[in-house]
C-alpha cells in the first residue's frame, strides 16, 4: 500500500492533496460503478473506462448513434461524485462565448462582470460536439488542453477536477464538422457504447418506465476524495518494462499506419493504465493494464491509408505482435 | 531482467563488435606466421648447409625495415624495393656460385630452366649453393608481406608470402604441416583483416575457426587414411623395407626406423671380382636424410675415374625385376648396353638409368677398383684437391651438430696419426660398440648423434651415417654410399642379389687414390640376420626369392659361415688385396667382430622374439596414437566445438539445463523472474508457448481455461509481476516461486520422476 513517506509528501509541496490508499480507490470505484449501474444497464466496460479517464485526468469522447445512453452515462457519473455538472449542446450556430462565458456590463456597478459559461464545471458534457463549427470546437480545445479559458484576453482557470465527456454524432456526416485531428488527440479515450443486448434492453425499459432512476441517484463520494484519488493514481508505479512496452506499441502503430500515435497518446495510455491498475487495487502497472486501455486510447489517433483497415485493427495487431516482457 | 534476457546479455557480449585492435593483432600475427612458415623451411635448409644466423638476421632486418617504411613509402615504391632486394640477392648468389651476373643476364634461359626445375620438385638442398640461394630468396617476400600487413592490406600481404610458400611447396621442401600452417595463416590474415575492417565480432570469428579446423583436419586426415600406397621407386622397394629406405628417391635417401627385408631377387651380376654393387652416392646430410646435391648430366660414353691408374673390373648385370638403379662395383667408368642409353651421371660419378630397367635388361659395367694398400693410404696425406674440399659438401655437418659429437669423434680418433688411421678407428669403434638390428625406433633429430649417443643397435644406414659424420667432424672428406652387398655366389663369379642385400656404407677420400670404401656395419650379424630372413622366405614359398640357378644353392649359412665371414671381413668390397693383407688392422676388427657378434646374438634374440609377436599381433600398433593424430584430434575437437557453438547447440543445452536447475540465487527480483521464465518454458513444452503479445496473466489464464494447469503457477506469475513491474519482491517470495518451479520441473523431468 502506498503509504506516502514524509519525504515524498514534502516533495509534493503543501498544496498537493493527500493521496488515498490504493485499496480505497478500488472500493471507491466499485461504489461509483455500482451507483452508475443503477441507471445504466450493462456497459460495465464503458463505465470503467469513463471512471479511469476521470482518475487519469483525461477526457472522453463517446462516439455512437443517438439514444444509447451517452448523456445518461456522463450524468450519472457526475452525480455519483457529487460535483458540478454542465451540459453543452453543440449546434452549428453555437459560438465560443456560449461555451466559455462572456463579460457582461453590470448596469448597477457600471462594470463588466464575467458571466461564466457552461464550461466552468467539474464534469462537462459536450453533446454532439461535431455539429459545432471548428471555431467553437477550438474554444473547447483550449479548455481541455490547458484546463483554463481565455475570454477577452483574460485567462481564467477551470475548476479542478475538470473532465470533458463529449459525444459525437456518427449518423449524419453531412451535417457535421469533422473534429480536427489535434482535438481528437486531446481526448484520452474514444468509446462507443453500442446497443444493449436484448436482456439488458428489457431491463432498461423496466427501469425507464415511471420515474427515471437518474433523479434518485445520489452521490457516493465527494469532490475531495476524487481529487485525492487522482493523486494516488498519479503515483502508481510504471516500471521501465511497461514504459518500453508502451513505446513499442506506439512504434508499431507508426510503422503500420499513415499516422501513428503521438507521444501524448503514449502518456495518455500510461495514465489510463495507472488508473486501471488502481482500479484493480494494484500499486503498479502491468502490461495487462496497458493492453486493456490501448484500444480505446490509441485507436482514434491513428489514420490509416486504406479503408478496410482502421485504427482498431492496427491497435489489435499491435497488441498481438508486440512482445510483452 | 530475466533468464532469457540474461542469456541474451551473454550473447550480446559475444556478438558485440570487438574493437579493431584484437583483430588487427590477430591478422598481423597470421601474416607473421605465414612469413615464419617459409622462413622455417628455408631455415631447415640453412641448418644443413649453414647460414641460419645470416638468414634470420636478414629476415629480421627486413621486417624492421618494413615496419619503419610502412608509413613512409607508397606500396608501389615498396614493391619496387622488394624486387630490388630480390634481384640483388640473386645477383649475389650468382656471383658467389661463380656463374656471374653477366652470364646470368646473357643466359636468362638457364635461370628460367633452374627455376622451372625447382618448381617441379627439385629440393633446395640439391642445389650446390643452397644456403646462398635461400639468402637471396627470403628477404624480398618477407619485406613486402610485412610492409603490406603493417599498412593493413592483409589480403595483398598474403600474396607474396603465399607465393614464397607455394614455391617451396613445389620444390618439395615445405612439409605438410608447414604448408598447412602457412595456408591457415594466410586464410586467417585475410579473415581477421576483414573482421577488423568491418568491425566483426567473436561470434563471427568462430566461423573462421570452423573453416580452419575443416581445412586442417580434412587435408591431414587424407594422408592418415589407410589405402594410400607409398609409391616405391623400384618394385618391392616399398617404404617399409631396408631397400626402400635406402633408395626411395634417387636424389635423397631417407633414414627410417624399423625396416623389413625383401627376399626377392633384384638382379644378377657376373663379375670377375666380388664387390659391393653401388647404386647411389650422397654428400649432404640433413639430420634425418641424405641428399645428393648438384645436377645430373647425361652419360657421354665415359665417367671420370679415380686418380692414378687403378685396376679395372668388368661386370655383366641382368635385372631380375624392375630396377630404377644401375648397380655396379664402385667407380663405374664405362657402361654399355641398351638400358644405359640416356643414362645420367651424378656429380659424384654415379650413373643412373633414365628409364626404369625391366626384367631381363642387361648391361655391362666397367669399374675402376680403388684398392690401395693401407700404407699407401697412410701416406696419402691430407692435401685434398679443391673439388673435394671447397666446392662440395664432403665436409658438411648440419648446423645443429653438437660439440659433444665433435669431441667424441676426436676422442675416438685420438690415437690416429693419419686420416686413414682415423677412418679405421671410427670404423672399428662402430663395429665393436653397436649391435646390428633392423628393429629400431626412428630417432628424432640428428641421426648420427642419436645413434652414437643414445642407441645401442642399428642397421647399416645408421652405422654409415654416423661414420661419415664422425669423419667429417675430423675434417676428413667422406660420403655416404648406397647399393647392395655382393649377394649370394651361385657359381664362380656369378652373384644373385636380393632386396635384402640392400646396404649402405662409407666412402672416404684419399688424395691421389680417390674414394675408398669403408664398412662400419658389423658384417656377421648382418649376414646372419639376412640369411635368416631369406630362409624364412624360402620356407614360406615366397615368390621371386630365387632364380632358376640359385634355387638349389644353399644360402651361405652356418656351414659357409667361415667362408662368408672371410669374404665379408674386408672393410669394403671384398677386394682381397686390401682386406687380406690388412695388416694388424685386420685382426683387430676380427676381434671386434666377434664381440659384435655376441652382442648381436642377443639383439637377434630380442628381434626374433619381436618378430614372433609380429606374427600374432603387436599391441603397440593397436594403441599407438601418434602426436599428429592427437593434434588432429584436438583440432577436430576445436572445430567441432566452434561449429557446435555456431549452431547454437551449447546454448540449447544450457537452456535445457537451466530449465531444471535454477542456479545460483542472487537478487530476489532476478530470481523471481528467472523462476517465471523457467515456468514459462515448462508450460510451453507441455501446452504451448506464450504468444508474443500475451502478458503473463493472459497466458496463464488462457492455459487455465483450456487445460488443468497447476494453480501454483499463478503465484509464480504474480511474484514475477511484482518483481518486474512492481517495486520488487522479497527473498521469501522469490524462494517460494523458485520452489514451486523446481517442484513443477521435477514432476516433468523425464527420468527423475520415477524415483
Amino acid at each position: 500500500m502506498t503509504e506516502p513517506t514524509p519525504q515524498s509528501a514534502a516533495d509534493r509541496g503543501p498544496s498537493r492533496p493527500e493521496p488515498l490508499p490504493v485499496s480505497t480507490i478500488e472500493e471507491l470505484c466499485a461504489d461509483v460503478e455500482a451507483n452508475v449501474s443503477r441507471v445504466i444497464v450493462g456497459h460495465e466496460d464503458a463505465i470503467e473506462h469513463v471512471i479511469t479517464a476521470l482518475l487519469g485526468r483525461g477526457h472522453v469522447l463517446l462516439d455512437d448513434v443517438p439514444g444509447v445512453g451517452k448523456t445518461m452515462l456522463a450524468r450519472s457519473i457526475a452525480r455519483s461524485v457529487d460535483c458540478t455538472f454542465r451540459r453543452i449542446q453543440f449546434t452549428p450556430d453555437l459560438l465560443p462565448a456560449d461555451v466559455t462565458g462572456v463579460n457582461v456590463f453590470n448596469q448597477k456597478s457600471r462594470e463588466f462582470e464575467f458571466n461564466p459559461g457552461p464550461i466552468f464545471a467539474n464534469v462537462v458534457l459536450g453533446d454532439e460536439i461535431n455539429r459545432a463549427p471548428p471555431k467553437t470546437q477550438s474554444a473547447l480545445l483550449e479548455a481541455m488542453a490547458e484546463e483554463q479559458v481565455t475570454v477577452d484576453g483574460e485567462t481564467r482557470a477551470l475548476p479542478d477536477p475538470f473532465t470533458v465527456i463529449a459525444t459525437q454524432n456518427a449518423v449524419e456526416p453531412n451535417q457535421t464538422y469533422e473534429l480536427p485531428f489535434a482535438e481528437i488527440d486531446r481526448f484520452m479515450k474514444k468509446l462507443s457504447l453500442g446497443y444493449p443486448d436484448p436482456e439488458e434492453e428489457t431491463e432498461l425499459l423496466g427501469r425507464a418506465v415511471g420515474h427515471h432512476p437518474i433523479d434518485s441517484l445520489g452521490p457516493v463520494t465527494d469532490l475531495e476524495t476524487l481529487v485525492r484519488a487522482r493523486e494516488t493514481v498519479a503515483e502508481i508505479r510504471v516500471e521501465e518494462p511497461v514504459r518500453a512496452y508502451a513505446t513499442r506499441l506506439a512504434g508499431y502503430t507508426r510503422e503500420h499506419a499513415r499516422i501513428g500515435v503521438s507521444p501524448r497518446a503514449t502518456i495518455s495510455l500510461l495514465r489510463a493504465a495507472q488508473a486501471r491498475a488502481a482500479l484493480a487495487g494494484r500499486e503498479y502497472v502491468v502490461p495487462d493494464d496497458v493492453q486493456t486501455e490501448a484500444p480505446v486510447v490509441l485507436s482514434h489517433r491513428i489514420r490509416t491509408e486504406s479503408r478496410d483497415r482502421d485504427g482498431d485493427s492496427v491497435v489489435a495487431d499491435a497488441l498481438e505482435y508486440t512482445t510483452v516482457e | 531482467m530475466s533468464t532469457d534476457s540474461r542469456g541474451r546479455t551473454v550473447d550480446v557480449d559475444l556478438e558485440r563488435s570487438v574493437g579493431a585492435g584484437p583483430f588487427r593483432l590477430l591478422a598481423l600475427a597470421c601474416v607473421a606466421a605465414l612469413i615464419g612458415s617459409y622462413v622455417w623451411v628455408l631455415r631447415e635448409v640453412t641448418q644443413v648447409v649453414g647460414g641460419t644466423g645470416s638468414l634470420l638476421l636478414l629476415v629480421g632486418s627486413m621486417l624492421v625495415a618494413a615496419t619503419v617504411l610502412a608509413r613512409a613509402i607508397r606500396p608501389r615504391t615498396a614493391t619496387a624495393a622488394a624486387i630490388v632486394v630480390v634481384v640483388v640477392g640473386f645477383a649475389y648468389y650468382l656471383e658467389a656460385t661463380g656463374v656471374g651476373v653477366d652470364a646470368a643476364l646473357a643466359a636468362t634461359g638457364t635461370i628460367l630452366d633452374d627455376t622451372a626445375a625447382l618448381a617441379t620438385g627439385l629440393p633446395l638442398l640439391r642445389m650446390v649453393e643452397a644456403g646462398l640461394w635461400t639468402l637471396g630468396f627470403a628477404p624480398g617476400p618477407a619485406f613486402l608481406s610485412w610492409y603490406l600487413a603493417v599498412r593493413g592490406r592483409y589480403a595483398l600481404a598474403v600474396v607474396p608470402g603465399g607465393f614464397a610458400l607455394l614455391f617451396l611447396v613445389l620444390t618439395g621442401d615445405a612439409g605438410t604441416t608447414i604448408t598447412l600452417v602457412g595456408t591457415a595463416c594466410g586464410i586467417g590474415a585475410v579473415g581477421f583483416g576483414e573482421l577488423e575492417r568491418r568491425g566483426g565480432s567473436v561470434a563471427q570469428a568462430d566461423l573462421l575457426a570452423v573453416v580452419f579446423a575443416a581445412i586442417i583436419v580434412l587435408s591431414l586426415s587424407v594422408t592418415i587414411l589407410p589405402g594410400e600406397d607409398g609409391g616405391a621407386t623400384f618394385s618391392g622397394g616399398g617404404d617399409g623395407t631396408l631397400e626402400g629406405t635406402i633408395d626411395t628417391a634417387d636424389e635423397q635417401s631417407g633414414i627410417s626406423g624399423q625396416v623389413d627385408l625383401s627376399p626377392e631377387v633384384r638382379f644378377t651380376v657376373e663379375s670377375e671380382e666380388r664387390s659391393y654393387w653401388r647404386t647411389g652416392v650422397y654428400d649432404r646430410f640433413a639430420g634425418d636424410e641424405w641428399i645428393r646435391s648438384g645436377p645430373l648430366e647425361e652419360y657421354d660414353g665415359s665417367i671420370d675415374g679415380p686418380p692414378g691408374d687403378p685396376e679395372t673390373v668388368n661386370q655383366h648385370v641382368t635385372a631380375q625385376t624392375e630396377l630404377g638403379v644401375l648397380p655396379g662395383a664402385a667407380q663405374q667408368v664405362g657402361l654399355e648396353g641398351p638400358p644405359v642409353r640416356h643414362a645420367e651421371v651424378s656429380a659424384h660419378g654415379q650413373p643412373q638409368p633414365a628409364d626404369t630397367l625391366v626384367e631381363g635388361d642387361e648391361y655391362a659395367v666397367e669399374s675402376a677398383i680403388v684398392d690401395p694398400d693401407p700404407d699407401e693410404l697412410r701416406a696419402a696425406g691430407a692435401d685434398y684437391p679443391d673439388h673435394v674440399i671447397d666446392d662440395s659438401d664432403y665436409l658438411q655437418l648440419p648446423e645443429d651438430t653438437s660439440s659433444e659429437f665433435e669431441e667424441y669423434s676426436a676422442e675416438v680418433t685420438a690415437d690416429a696419426e693419419t686420416n686413414y688411421d682415423a677412418a679405421v678407428a671410427i670404423e672399428q669403434y662402430l663395429r665393436s660398440s653397436k649391435g646390428y638390428s633392423l628393429e629400431v625406433d626412428q630417432p628424432s633429430g640428428n641421426v648420427a648423434e642419436e645413434f652414437l649417443f643414445e642407441m645401442d643397435e642399428g642397421y647399416c644406414v645408421y652405422f654409415a651415417t654416423s661414420m661419415v659424420q664422425m669423419l667429417r667432424a675430423e675434417e676428413i672428406p667422406a660420403r655416404y654410399a648406397t647399393g647392395y652387398t655382393s649377394g649370394q655366389e651361385i657359381d664362380d663369379g656369378e652373384y644373385v642379389v636380393r632386396g635384402l642385400d640392400a646396404h649402405a656404407w662409407v666412402e672416404v677420400y684419399f688424395p691421389d687414390h680417390g674414394w675408398v670404401a669403408f664398412e662400419p656395419t658389423p658384417g656377421d650379424a648382418r649376414e646372419d640376420e639376412h640369411n635368416d630372413r631369406l630362409e624364412e622366405a624360402r620356407e614360406d614359398g615366397h615368390d621371386g626369392v630365387d632364380i632358376e640357378e640359385s634355387e638349389d644353392v644353399p644360402i651361405s649359412d652356418d656351414e659357409d659361415d667361415d667362408e662368408s665371414e672371410g669374404n665379408e671381413e674386408p672393410n669394403e668390397s671384398d677386394d682381397d688385396g686390401q682386406a687380406d693383407d690388412d695388416d694388424p688392422n685386420d685382426t683387430e676388427p676380427d676381434d671386434a667382430d666377434d664381440g659384435a657378434n655376441v652382442d648381436d646374438g642377443n639383439g637377434d634374440d630380442g628381434a626374433s622374439a619381436d618378430a614372433g609377436s609380429d606374427d600374432g599381433f603387436d599391441p603397440r600398433e593397436v594403441v599407438t596414437i601418434t602426436r599428429e593424430q592427437l593434434a588432429i584430434g584436438l583440432l577436430a575437437l576445436v572445430g567441432l566445438a566452434a561449429g557446435v557453438r555456431r549452431t547454437g547447440a551449447t546454448r540449447r543445452v544450457r537452456r535445457e539445463f537451466r530449465l531444471y536447475w535454477h542456479g545460483r540465487r542472487g537478487d530476489p527480483d532476478e530470481d523471481a523472474q528467472r523462476a517465471y521464465r523457467r515456468l514459462e518454458r515448462l508450460l510451453a513444452r507441455e501446452y504451448r508457448p506464450r504468444r508474443r503479445g500475451e502478458s503473463s496473466r493472459q497466458y496463464l489464464s488462457a492455459l487455465s481455461a483450456a487445460e488443468s494447469v497447476d494453480p501454483r503457477t499463478e503465484r509464480v506469475a504474480r511474484c514475477y509481476e511484482r518483481a518486474t513491474y512492481g517495486g520488487g519482491v522479497d527473498r521469501e517470495a522469490a524462494d517460494e516461486a523458485i520452489e514451486i518451479v523446481d517442484e513443477l520441473a521435477r514432476e516433468r523431468l523425464p527420468l527423475l520422476d520415477r524415483f
